[in-house]
């Protein structure tokens, strides 16, 4: 094996010392396949012996048998050799651990470190995963602290979009008059001239657009730049951007500031329409921080209390204790007259504003009591004078410095990303401006409409675009330049709270050549043959004051390269002092707007999956669910059931139920309405959203893009066309009427509420939690068969099988699967046992669990037209309930992560008349695909419904474009009614064969159609782990003789995650085994929390859901919702009157008392006590910690 | 040989050459229907009218296999296999595609297909049913209608194999579902009611198939005999085309008697009428009916099984078996009334053979198996309430039940209307004994019980236990075609079993016509019986 030639990575690795020296020995660690290998006994020998050349000869002497294997074996091989994935990057990269060996073993998936730079500035560090050289799937990085191993949707598809067939793939000269195409030495060689002409003029005329990132190689690029040409002008550009945020924190700091919240001291935290736990480039430590406020273990836990003031149902608004609809203006006001109740200032709250003083004296009177537990967050709509307000309140609240802390930002990135391109847009009409460069931005589809940008554009001589996907402006720019993708090319970026992570490339750029962004720039600033890895080195040693060639830069750059962050880079934190007369005097100038009415309609603009639309040719993405609607490939105007009835707009429906659109047509139908805002007009749908304040529209910005590739394009609806540089957030004076036609709308949930189905998402008050959550489960007394039924524990008591008689067989159960009643001796008493615990308290909903599982198990996206028809593939989903009656404001929204719950008693299994889903031995529910014909019985059985079926060869063979329904579309003119041409699923397209294979994971078995799928718990990764401790354990008795022939170490508890477990950035999913009763997840199973859904139909499931837990305030929802605090607080929900009280009512006295004390002692951080780079379970599929695990090899 | 042979005589008369002595077949009574209704309940209704004779009822129902194909029936057979190349060609091209092109989606996996399948597999109960259980009940009014029945039995159970067979994902592994030896070891799975579905099905076609051709080997002789003789006498009709305009062309093929006593001959394996033949054909009858009589009952009992062993909300229910035997001989009684009621009209002189004692005897069948059907909805209902249980509840109130919240609730309602609400018409003696009322009944029942499948598959689906995944379930064209297609392959087969096979089971129609009884009592009909 160590002498095979292998990856050209580490071919020359004599080139550096460390390795030199090992190189060509064998003194490293020894490798074997068996035991027999160790010993080098007679019988192997002649194995290897026989197995390779000589073997030749049994052709002649064996069977045919034997010559097709042979033969097979030489096909595979010739496969592997010419491998399209197979192209390494020139430069070296680390091995993500140090344990793993130089050589690349064929099947075995390598991890590198790298970072994600996000827009607007920030970074996420993250593991690439790669297979034969080629990126698979993307985890975060432990080691980063922004991450620590965890990962946000957009992390996840980043791979897709590497293997994006429709990305740049060449230069093109002037493309918009004829798309000539070019290569690179021709751009040099034009470029190379034309930026000479600048010097003489110190570079006026030419103008810098680029994407708003903090990296600090090219930070020194762009000094370099201008070093050269002092005139020239440089822009940052991210529409997405929140300015508000950082020019808040100008005012109130006095200088620019980065702003952080260590939610975990945080007791009560009041949102003003923030996003926090999915948005902003640090929303994976608030999520994760969040979380472990919020997860309940005891009775009597502390837990923090979410006040979330919102315009659109959002993440963090589903997990909030009160969720309180309110339009952007209006909580602004809200703000003001809070910070007047806390004594802040004294600002004068504008007459027209519907704000319910009662709820400001409450929510004032709760932030006031937990002091510097407290902290008000305020979120992009919010203006600049609102976010330093909220300083001035955290700093009255004394949270500033605690909660809050501050590190210092740079000028540039406080620039707001508005005024910058209106600047530019300013240049450029005033002609000023005569060459632009766009470096990975797009500014003609996503600037503010009232700069003109493209008229602008179009008159300018010369405009260059570097862009990875194919863009607006590269379409019609003079040069389009193709960039290389950030896992393709060298580069470094600094993450929100300062680390800097370096980039490296884990493939050769797919359409080589391609330059990055750095490399770009480099060439332009004068470099003869711009290298990234030079150039990043180069920034690196500059600031760590060494010399490149200097042997401790050598090896704080191989460490860095192997950690992914540079060590000791993160920024200090200050506790900066807020300037309280410049926030009073700003907030003073604010004008904020009445309350939104129906002729006058607010309206906000936000991101949804797609983010600012550069990710619009992602399918994972573009069919992630929204968070709140579970629209996919669409961004309807959202607006609330009564103001879509007032207008007009609501849509069509049945003459039953009028908010139920479902049931009418095919596939649901919005009406077309024309949105005004400011004088200009755009024709989109609108769809409703219960829970959104009324007479407030929201839009999804990023959509209607019309060049970005066979996905995005025709997506939605473009609602930059009403975004100015004035209103970026949100707008007011907005009117929308009804217009004719209606518009489908493809979304995974077509029903808002549980239909008083209550048991199936069970929640429970704080309250309650701690009175009952300590009591011994409840044996209930079978009043029907008599005899005692099974101990319940709290939320099982919440259920039906509180209600329902215990499912009594009159024979013994041969599965006996359970980890209660485990028959002894048989497969399911021994470990490891799998399952699964999902928290409901604290899922956000951020839909990453999707993507990470979409990614691991290559599962296809299927388009607009085929999630309609409600065939989405995707293994576990989100659904979302909202709770109470009034569904225009429903007391609350509600998460629960679905996926298979590998029922010990499965319905799926005895149905399947071929055997091809069956139990597998360590409790998994297994589909053995090639033995399944379809009959789709499983599915219908399944009451969980999360089996998937393939109706059409999604997977695998493609239909060279033609598939069912494909003459229904042809090339008809796109009109707005119909469904356009792009939302074919893309697979289905010969084209994207090729290039998006490469992302498949060659661990999963593609499916074929008529085949059922569904969660597997990642056999793959199950068996991996399972190997990995076999190796280790023949390893350990050779040894050490002592633990006998037969010892089977059991795999430990967190030594590998399934992925979406490992993407989950609020920890709400923990897998184990549940036979070992230290494991995680057999610790929450045992929980009080902790149900299974739909249990009563015994089933069995292994993944079971922890009850959610509220931390209402009573006095708030007394007066907010009287109704609901009769039923919630005021009625204790395990005692159902009648006879039935008395008896809950004993044993809850029992419990109350040792519920308190046991929780007490327990600090409710469970998860975020563990330090997350000590975990084992990072050992096998992140590859940390080498040795020091115990485990690992 | 003179021309006056008596054999040669009959023999131009079997071939339309020579006037027969029939006796013209009689008009309706006013009151008392077409004769065979008898008010007086000591008497016994003649079974076959017009005093017909061995002759002539051989001549009836022979005479029209072997007369040229009349307008109506060139004019359906066209339609018709028109209608079932179309649904081939909808079978053809869901193989070729993926199941994607029905309406199916990951919430409602079975629809159309599983609806179609129990829909053709309950018609196919009705012909079974009169052949075995009313021939070990000793109902003979059943032999002028079994051998129809069956054959619809056939072709109804031909229709219902094909849909499980394309519905799977893959269709080209449908092979595992037998427990074919391999060296996997893999069997299939003998906990599944589907694959209980493949036996029960596969041995009843079986059965059914043996019991139709086994009876129908003494006519199939007859109509060799009669070609054969045509034959050897010479008066056979050569192959002729009739063109518009009189002029018919003769082609040079050989003729259709030819093939009738070759293909005929084959059929019939070698029955030579001896008493031997007929001892044994006896027997072996009476062991097929014994078989099939359980059969009967099985069959729907284990299709029902499909659903009621399921946990889902309105098919975990315990009332299925007997519920769905009932339907599916109220279904399948609609279905032979629906076919020959027209049959009876348009075949000449049929009308002394299928009486309207027969049709009012079925009409009373649908009344009572109808009215079985309605109990089992509403105890299904009840249950849903008594049980307690929210989502067993839901499954019946609020998914079928309730127009303000069930979108399937016009499907649940047409249901309703025509299996509980049409039959009671037949609690009038007027409405049984009019054929055209009992057909436009028997039409609303075949459609009621279509409607009956599809609620029991599609809305207790479409709405099952987790809001988050419910979905509608919408037909394509696909779904659609394929279904009218199943309908023209249906047609198509008992069309051509219609004009080449005996329609009339002669041999037990002559069994119990009065001539039969050697025993006297030949001047009123059974009278004293």
């Amino acid at each position: 094996m160590s002498k095979l030639e292998q990856c050209p990575s580490t071919k020359d690795s004599d080139r550096t010392p460390e390795l030199a020296a090992s190189a060509g020995k064998t003194t490293g660690r020894r490798y074997w396949r068996s035991l027999d290998e160790v010993s080098e006994t007679h019988e192997f020998k002649s194995f290897v012996e026989r197995e390779f050349p000589a073997g030749a000869s049994e052709l002649l002497s064996d069977s045919r048998r034997d010559f097709v294997k042979l033969m097979g074996a030489s096909v595979a091989l010739a496969g592997a050799a010419t491998l399209p994935g197979c192209r390494r990057p020139e430069h070296h990269i680390m091995p993500y651990s140090s344990s793993v060996p130089e050589e690349v073993i064929p099947g075995k998936a390598l991890y590198y470190a790298t970072a994600m730079p996000l827009p607007g500035g920030g970074a996420e560090g993250i593991l690439a995963e790669t297979h034969a050289g080629r990126p698979t799937k993307i985890e975060g990085n432990p080691l980063h602290p922004v991450n620590r191993g965890k990962s946000s949707i957009w992390s996840q598809a980043s791979v897709l979009t590497l293997y994006d067939p429709d990305r740049l793939k060449h230069p093109e000269y002037n493309p918009s008059t004829g798309s000539k195409t070019a290569t690179w030495d021709d751009f040099k060689a034009w470029g190379a001239s034309h930026f000479a002409g600048f010097d003489a003029t110190h570079g006026r005329g030419l103008a810098f657009l680029v994407d708003k990132k903090t990296s600090p190689t090219r930070d020194a690029l762009r000094a370099r730049i201008l070093e050269r040409w002092p005139e020239a002008a440089w822009h940052a550009y991210c529409p997405s951007e929140s300015s508000a945020a950082a020019v808040g924190a100008q005012t109130a700091f006095g200088s620019p500031a980065r702003v952080h919240y260590d939610l975990t001291k945080a007791t009560r935290i009041l949102s003003l329409d923030s996003n926090f736990t999915c948005e902003g480039p640090e929303a994976l430590i608030h999520s994760r921080d969040f979380a472990s406020t919020r997860r309940q273990r005891h009775a009597g836990d502390d837990m923090s209390r979410l006040y979330v003031l919102e315009s659109c149902p959002s993440a963090t608004g589903s997990v909030a204790d009160h969720r309180i609809r309110m339009a952007p203006s209006q909580i602004s006001a809200f703000a003001m007259a809070l910070a007047n109740t806390l004594g802040v200032g004294r600002f004068s709250v504008p007459a027209g504003a519907e704000i319910d003083s009662e709820t400001v004296t409450q929510i004032s009177a709760d932030l006031h009591h937990a002091g510097a537990g407290a902290v008000v967050i305020a979120g992009p709509s919010q203006p600049a004078e609102i976010h330093a307000l909220c300083h001035a309140i955290n700093e009255s609240l004394g949270s500033m410095g605690s909660v809050v802390t501050t590190s210092p930002m740079g000028a540039d990135e406080a620039r707001s990303s508005v005024d910058s391109i209106r600047d530019l847009a300013g240049a450029m009409t005033s002609g000023s401006v005569s060459t632009l460069v766009c470096i990975d931005t797009n500014p003609l589809f996503d600037a503010p409409t009232d700069l003109n940008f493209g008229n602008a554009f179009a008159s300018l001589a010369t405009t260059i675009t570097w862009s990875v996907q194919a863009s607006e402006t590269a379409a019609r720019s003079t040069w389009s330049l193709n960039g290389a993708h950030f896992l393709e090319a060298w580069g470094d970026v600094e993450a929100y709270d300062g680390t800097v992570s370096p980039v490296q490339p884990m493939i050769a750029p797919l359409y080589d050549p391609a330059m990055s962004d750095i490399e770009l720039l480099a060439m332009i600033a004068g470099d003869e043959h711009p290298d990234g890895y030079g150039l990043v080195r180069q920034t690196w040693s500059a600031r760590a004051g060494a010399s490149v060639e200097d042997r401790a830069f050598d090896k704080l750059w191989r460490r860095a390269l192997h950690d992914g962050v540079l060590a000791g880079s993160g920024s200090t934190r200050a506790n900066a002092r807020v300037n309280s007369g410049a926030i009073g005097a700003s907030v003073a100038t604010l004008s904020v707007a009445s309350a939104p009415t129906e002729d006058s309609l607010e309206v906000v603009f936000s991101t949804g999956n797609i983010g600012d639309g550069r990710w619009a040719n992602c399918g994972w993405l573009q069919e992630l669910p929204d968070t709140a609607s579970k629209v996919v490939w669409d961004n309807p105007a959202y607006v609330s059931p009564a103001t879509a009835k007032a207008l007009g707009v609501l849509p069509d429906h049945t003459w039953q139920d009028e908010f139920n659109p479902y049931t009418k047509q095919q596939m649901p139908q919005a009406k077309m309405a024309t949105l005004t805002l400011g004088g200009r007009q755009l024709d989109l749908p609108v769809w409703i959203m219960p829970g959104m304040p009324d007479n407030t529209v929201v839009l999804r910005l990023g959509y209607g893009r019309t060049v970005c590739g066979h996905v995005g394009n025709q997506v939605g609806f473009n609602t930059y066309a009403l975004r100015t540089a004035e209103a970026p957030a949100s707008a007011s004076a907005a009117t929308l009427a009804k217009s004719s036609g209606t518009y489908t709308i493809a979304s995974t949930q077509n029903h808002w509420t549980m239909g008083g189905r209550d048991t199936i998402l069970r929640s429970i008050d704080k309250k309650w939690w701690d009175e009952h959550g300590g009591a011994a489960p409840k044996v209930a007394t079978d009043h029907i068969y008599g005899g005692e039924g099974a101990p319940l524990n709290m939320a099982e008591q919440l259920g039906e099988l509180n209600h329902t008689p215990r499912n009594i067989a009159i024979y013994d159960n041969p599965l006996n699967q359970s980890k209660e009643d485990a028959a002894p001796g048989s497969a399911f008493s021994k470990g490891p046992q799998w399952g699964m615990t999902i928290d409901t308290s604290t899922c956000s909903g951020c839909g990453v669990c999707t993507v990470a599982c979409q990614s691991e198990n290559s599962i296809p996206i299927v388009g607009k037209r085929e999630v309609a028809k409600g065939r989405e593939m995707q293994w576990i989903r989100v659904d979302r309930y909202f709770a109470g009656d009034d569904l225009n404001n429903p007391s609350g929204m509600m998460n629960q992560p679905v996926a298979c719950v590998h029922c010990e008693n499965a319905p799926c299994e005895t149905v399947c008349p071929v055997n091809a889903t069956v139990h597998g031995a360590e409790g998994t529910n297994d589909i053995a695909y090639n033995r399944c014909i379809g009959t789709r019985y499983c599915a219908n059985n399944c009451p969980y419904k999360v089996r998937r079926f393939n109706f059409f060869e999604w997977g695998w063979n493609k239909y060279n474009g033609r598939f069912y329904g494909e003459e229904l579309l042809g090339d008809a003119p796109i009109s707005q009614k119909d469904l356009n041409k792009n939302l074919i699923p893309p697979r289905l397209r010969q084209k994207l064969d090729e290039i998006q294979r490469m992302q498949l994971n060659p661990d999963v078995t593609v499916r074929s159609r008529g085949v059922m799928e569904k969660c597997t718990y990642c056999i793959q990764r199950i068996n991996e782990a399972r190997q990995e401790v076999k190796v280790k354990n023949i390893w350990d008795r050779a040894q050490n003789t002592e633990k006998g022939p037969d010892y089977q170490a059991p795999i430990p508890d967190g030594f590998f995650q399934v992925a979406c477990q490992q993407a989950c950035p609020s920890d709400s999913i923990v897998f184990g085994d549940i036979l070992d009763p230290n494991s995680k997840v057999s610790q929450w199973r045992d929980n009080q929390r902790s149900y299974m859904v739909l249990g009563y139909l015994d089933t069995r499931p292994r993944t079971s859901h922890l009850m959610r837990v509220d931390n209402p305030n009573e006095t708030l929802l007394a007066h907010l919702d009287p109704d609901g605090y009769e039923a919630r607080i005021s009625h204790d929900p395990l005692s159902h009157g009648g006879g039935h009280g008395e008896e809950h009512g004993g044993e809850n006295d029992d419990g109350h008392g040792d519920g308190h004390d046991d929780g007490h002692t327990e600090t409710h951080g469970f998860f975020y006590d563990t330090n997350r780079s000590n975990d084992s379970g990072y050992a096998l599929s992140l590859r940390v910690l080498g040795a020091a695990t115990g485990v690992h090899v | 040989m003179s021309s006056h042979h008596p054999d040669k005589v009959t023999a131009e008369r079997l071939a339309g050459l020579r006037e027969g002595a029939h006796t013209p077949g009689r008009d309706d009574g006013p009151n008392l229907g077409d004769g065979s209704l008898v008010e007086d309940p000591a008497v016994r209704p003649p079974l076959v009218l017009s005093e017909r004779t061995f002759g002539e009822v051989t001549q009836i129902v022979a005479g029209y296999a072997e007369d040229p194909a009349p307008k109506w029936w060139l004019i359906a057979i066209t339609i018709s296999s028109m209608v079932a190349a179309v649904g081939t060609g909808m079978i053809l091209y869901l193989i070729i595609t993926g199941v994607g092109v029905w309406g199916l989606n990951n919430q409602v996996d079975w629809a159309w297909d599983i609806t179609n399948f129990v829909f053709w597999i309950g018609i196919g109960h009705a012909g079974t049913l009169i052949s075995a259980i009313l021939c070990l009940l000793k109902q003979k009014w059943r032999t002028a209608v079994n051998r129809s029945a069956e054959a619809m039995t056939i072709f109804a159970v031909i229709c219902a194999g094909i849909f499980p067979g394309i519905h799977v994902g893959r269709v080209w592994f449908a092979w595992m579902l037998f427990p074919i030896p391999n060296s996997n070891g893999i069997w299939p799975n003998f906990r599944s009611p589907l694959l209980w579905d493949v036996f029960a099905v596969s041995t009843y076609a079986t059965v059914s198939l043996l019991f139709w051709y086994m009876g129908m080997i003494p006519d199939v002789a007859t109509l060799r005999d009669r070609a054969d003789r045509r034959l050897r006498l010479g008066v056979s009709r050569p192959f002729v085309v009739a063109l518009p305009g009189g002029r018919d062309v003769t082609l040079p093929l050989p003729k259709p008697d030819t093939l009738r006593a070759f293909i005929y001959g084959l059929m019939s394996i070698g029955w030579r009428f001896s008493s031997r033949h007929w001892h044994r054909y006896e027997a072996a009858y009476l062991v097929l009916a014994g078989i099939s009589t359980p059969l009967v009952l099985s069959v729907h009992s284990i299709v029902s099984f499909d659903f009621a062993t399921s946990i889902l909300p309105g098919w975990h229910t315990t009332i299925f078996p007997p519920y769905f035997v009932a339907g599916a001989i109220f279904g399948g009684f609609a279905m032979v009334l629906f076919l020959l009621i027209p049959l009876r009209s348009l075949l000449p002189n049929f009308k002394d053979l299928l009486t309207i004692r027969h049709i009012e005897n079925m009409a009373k069948i649908i009344l009572v198996t109808g009215m079985m059907v309605g109990f089992a909805y509403s105890m299904e209902f009840f249950i849903a309430w008594y049980s307690s249980n929210i989502f067993e509840f839901e499954a019946f109130a609020n998914n079928r039940v309730n127009p303000r919240v069930a979108p399937y609730w016009w499907a649940y309602w047409t249901m309703i209307g025509c299996n509980v609400l049409s039959p009671q018409v037949f609690w009038f003696r007027k409405v049984r004994q009019n054929p055209w009322a009992v057909w436009v009944v028997a039409i609303f029942v075949t459609v009621g019980m279509w409607f009956e499948r599809f609620v029991i598959i599609v809305t207790s689906l479409h709405r099952a236990f987790l809001p988050g995944e419910w979905h509608m379930f919408y037909p394509t064209w696909v779904d659609i075609l394929t279904f009218v297609g199943s309908c023209g392959i249906f047609l198509t087969l008992f069309l051509l079993f219609v004009k080449f096979l005996p329609v009339f089971a002669m041999a037990e129609l002559k069994a119990v016509m009065p001539q039969a009884d050697t025993h006297g009592h030949d001047d009123d009909h059974g009278e004293g019986h």
